[in-house]
């Protein structure tokens, strides 16, 4: 009997039996799956976990600043071309040669206020002429041919003051106090301070939302020669801000 | 016995076991004797995370409305304002947590893709898909992904989008599912490039101190190609247990010894110096950055300033800086500020450790594995737990995460003024 069972069995489980491609693909799944499980379980994760700290910001501040001739209009560093940026070269001039200068004479002070209207404080103020270049006056009929600009020319200071005025430091020429007129003083500080490399040096800068007032004064000097008539110095002050 | 004759046994055997188990199982014993382990249950465990940024809230992974395990919209972990070139930026610490009941095998940080979350829900057919502030940009052409709980649906978009935006325009297709707010959506194709990274610029609308000029007030500062995100640079120190190891940032690559990163320090005395005598330990508030040893230590107050020399590493949170013995050449005042000049010096020339490029670099493709850290400057990258499940091992990890613009020596950064960068971090366990 068990002989027959035996055989019996073998048939129903053997290449004969009706049954052998079905096990033979279970058998392929079985060993489908036995390899996934075993070869591919560093591919992903049954379980994760993720967060994520969204929008973090971070904002820089801003340097800017602007500077007001006597009681004129702000003009702001920023209001130039795009290109350099935040330079403007289009500021109004301090003096314009509707002010005639006769020797010994001082023109009334120029004041003008330097504000740092950005969100960051300057490290640095400076101050510097890019050029300062002989011009016949209009108007005049015949001009002396002297250079106003050269040595024995118009003279020139920078006055610091508070915001009423009362002066505090002559940073050119190098005084204590109040600023008093020195012979070829244009001259000496075009030549000298002509570039933001070789500016004057007006210490720190104001910090955000404080002011620094100064005076620009000029004058021919009491000896001008004859020279000088009808002629006018074209100059033009840059200030410059660093951080 | 031929195969009827068994069958017949075989039934045979089968009556008498049907007999004994319906009718007659009291009628053969005369003792028995039985237990049951009855309410036998398998259970799954969990495998979630927290983060908290600083001591605000903890944010967890299990509970965001995309019912993924995936919280795309924790805390974020910096708010600077105001920032200058040079200066000390700031720093945020995030700690993360295991709050599930399994290990973790794998603990990642990783620079998302660009994304949002769905600010309406959707369905039917849809050209348009309504979120929230969208993070970074998306290019016309992009695959966009949203995903809610085990529902997922790629969408391309057929329109760029900016930074912040509240809409993305795709190509029309019917929803899948109806996507409900809180949907996850993110751009799979970005973080290739500055252009359509995760991280975004932005003028600035708000004037960094009251009253002052703001970004939208300039016109030198275009935000196009990211400038800014492409230039202040980031970085991400573990400090766990006191165990110091910089994933990211300088000193991540190659892996400073210390397990520093080059991350400056801007602190107060924590007690006024004296003239009296020689110190050998500045007394600070705790460091929001590192000092290594030999680097250049200034204080400043007013006018006074001295430059002391660090003698020795000092970390994150350490109230003390080593320094070589030297006599204060003024009282300097609690109100003094203190910082690390060589650390200053040392990144002001990086271009390498910016967010751009971590978003680049280290997105999901180049994600940074946080081995656990066995010493300063030392990772166990065998071990088979990078995540202890909650209330066992290290279950709780601690990342200072910082950022600092540069100034670099003759380059003039006016472009970088009123400028916002925005950005993300992920945090990731697997089981």
């Amino acid at each position: 009997m068990f002989t027959r069972l035996y055989r019996h069995l073998h048939r129903t489980s053997g290449p004969s039996s009706s049954t052998w491609r079905l096990k033979q693909m279970l058998a392929a799944l079985i060993v489908f799956g036995g390899l996934s499980s075993l070869t591919a379980t560093g591919t992903f994760a049954l379980l994760t976990s993720q967060m994520s700290n969204s929008r973090a910001t971070v904002a820089s501040g801003t340097f800017t600043f602007d500077n007001v001739v006597n009681t004129g209009t702000a003009c702001f560093s920023y209001g130039g071309p795009s290109s350099p940026g935040n330079v403007n070269t289009g500021c109004q001039a301090l003096i314009t040669s509707s002010t005639l200068n006769y020797p010994g004479v001082a023109i009334t002070p120029v004041k003008v206020t330097i504000t740092n209207d950005g969100s960051l404080d300057a490290a640095d103020l400076s101050v510097y002429m890019p050029s300062c270049a002989a011009s016949a006056t209009p108007g005049a009929p015949s001009p002396g041919g002297a250079d106003p600009c050269a040595t024995n020319g118009a003279q020139f200071y920078v006055q610091e003051t508070t915001s009423t005025g009362t002066p505090t430091t002559c940073w050119f020429p190098s005084a204590v106090g109040a600023c008093s007129f020195v012979a070829s003083s244009l001259h000496v500080f075009a030549a000298n301070y002509n570039a933001t490399t070789s500016a004057l040096d007006l210490g720190k800068g104001p910090v955000h939302a404080t002011a620094r007032y100064f005076l620009i004064g000029m004058q021919l000097p009491a000896t001008a020669s004859n020279a000088l008539q009808g002629e006018a110095a074209v100059f033009g002050l840059t200030w410059h801000m660093s951080t | 016995m031929s195969l009827r004759e068994l069958k017949g046994v075989l039934l045979f055997f089968m009556a008498i076991g049907a007999a004994a188990y319906f009718g007659g199982g009291g009628a053969f014993a005369s003792f028995s004797a039985e237990t049951t382990n009855v309410g036998s249950s398998a259970a799954s465990g969990t495998l979630t995370m927290s983060d908290q940024v600083n001591t605000g809230t903890a944010c967890l992974s299990a509970n965001a409305t995309s019912q993924n395990n995936v919280n795309a919209a924790c805390a974020s972990v910096l708010a600077l304002t105001n920032v200058a070139p040079g200066v000390y930026g700031g720093v945020a610490q995030v700690t993360v947590q295991n709050t599930g009941s399994i290990d973790a095998s794998k603990f990642y940080l990783w620079a998302p893709y660009v994304n949002a979350t769905l600010s309406a829900g959707i369905s039917g057919t849809v050209t348009s898909l309504p979120i929230t502030a969208l993070e970074g940009t998306v290019t016309n052409g992009d695959s966009i992904v949203l995903s809610f709980g085990t529902h997922t649906q790629t969408f391309t978009a057929n329109a760029a989008a900016s930074g912040g935006a509240t809409s993305i325009s795709v190509t029309s297709q019917a929803a899948n599912f109806a996507y409900p707010i809180g949907t996850i959506v993110v751009d799979t194709s970005s973080n290739t490039s500055p252009a359509n990274t995760d991280c975004y610029d932005a003028k600035t609308t708000v004037a960094g101190t009251t009253g002052a000029t703001k970004g939208t007030d300039l016109n030198f500062n275009p935000v196009t190609g990211n400038p800014f995100c492409g230039t202040a640079l980031i970085y991400i120190q573990e400090t766990t247990g006191g165990k110091n190891y910089c994933w990211l940032g300088k000193g991540s690559s190659p892996e400073a010894a210390s397990g520093m990163c080059t991350a400056p320090i801007s602190v107060n005395p924590s007690s006024a110096l004296s003239t009296g005598g020689p110190i050998t330990s500045l007394p600070v508030t705790a460091l929001n950055g590192n000092v290594a040893s030999g680097d250049s230590i200034v204080i400043t107050s007013g006018t006074n300033t001295q430059t002391f020399t660090a003698s020795a590493n000092a970390y994150f949170g350490a109230t003390a800086i080593p320094v070589n013995s030297a006599t204060p050449n003024f009282a300097y005042p609690t109100t003094s500020t203190v910082i690390d000049t060589t650390a200053l010096s040392s990144l002001n020339p990086d271009t390498t450790d910016t967010i751009t490029n971590f978003n680049t670099a280290h997105n999901i493709i180049g994600k940074i594995q946080l081995f656990p850290v066995t010493a300063n400057g030392t990772i166990n990258n065998a071990a088979t737990v990078e995540l202890d499940h909650f209330n066992s091992g290290t279950f709780s990890r601690v990342f200072q995460v910082g950022v600092y613009l540069p100034a670099p020596a003759g380059i003039n950064q006016n472009p970088l003024q009123g400028l916002q960068s925005t950005f993300g971090i992920t945090w990731h366990i697997d089981q």
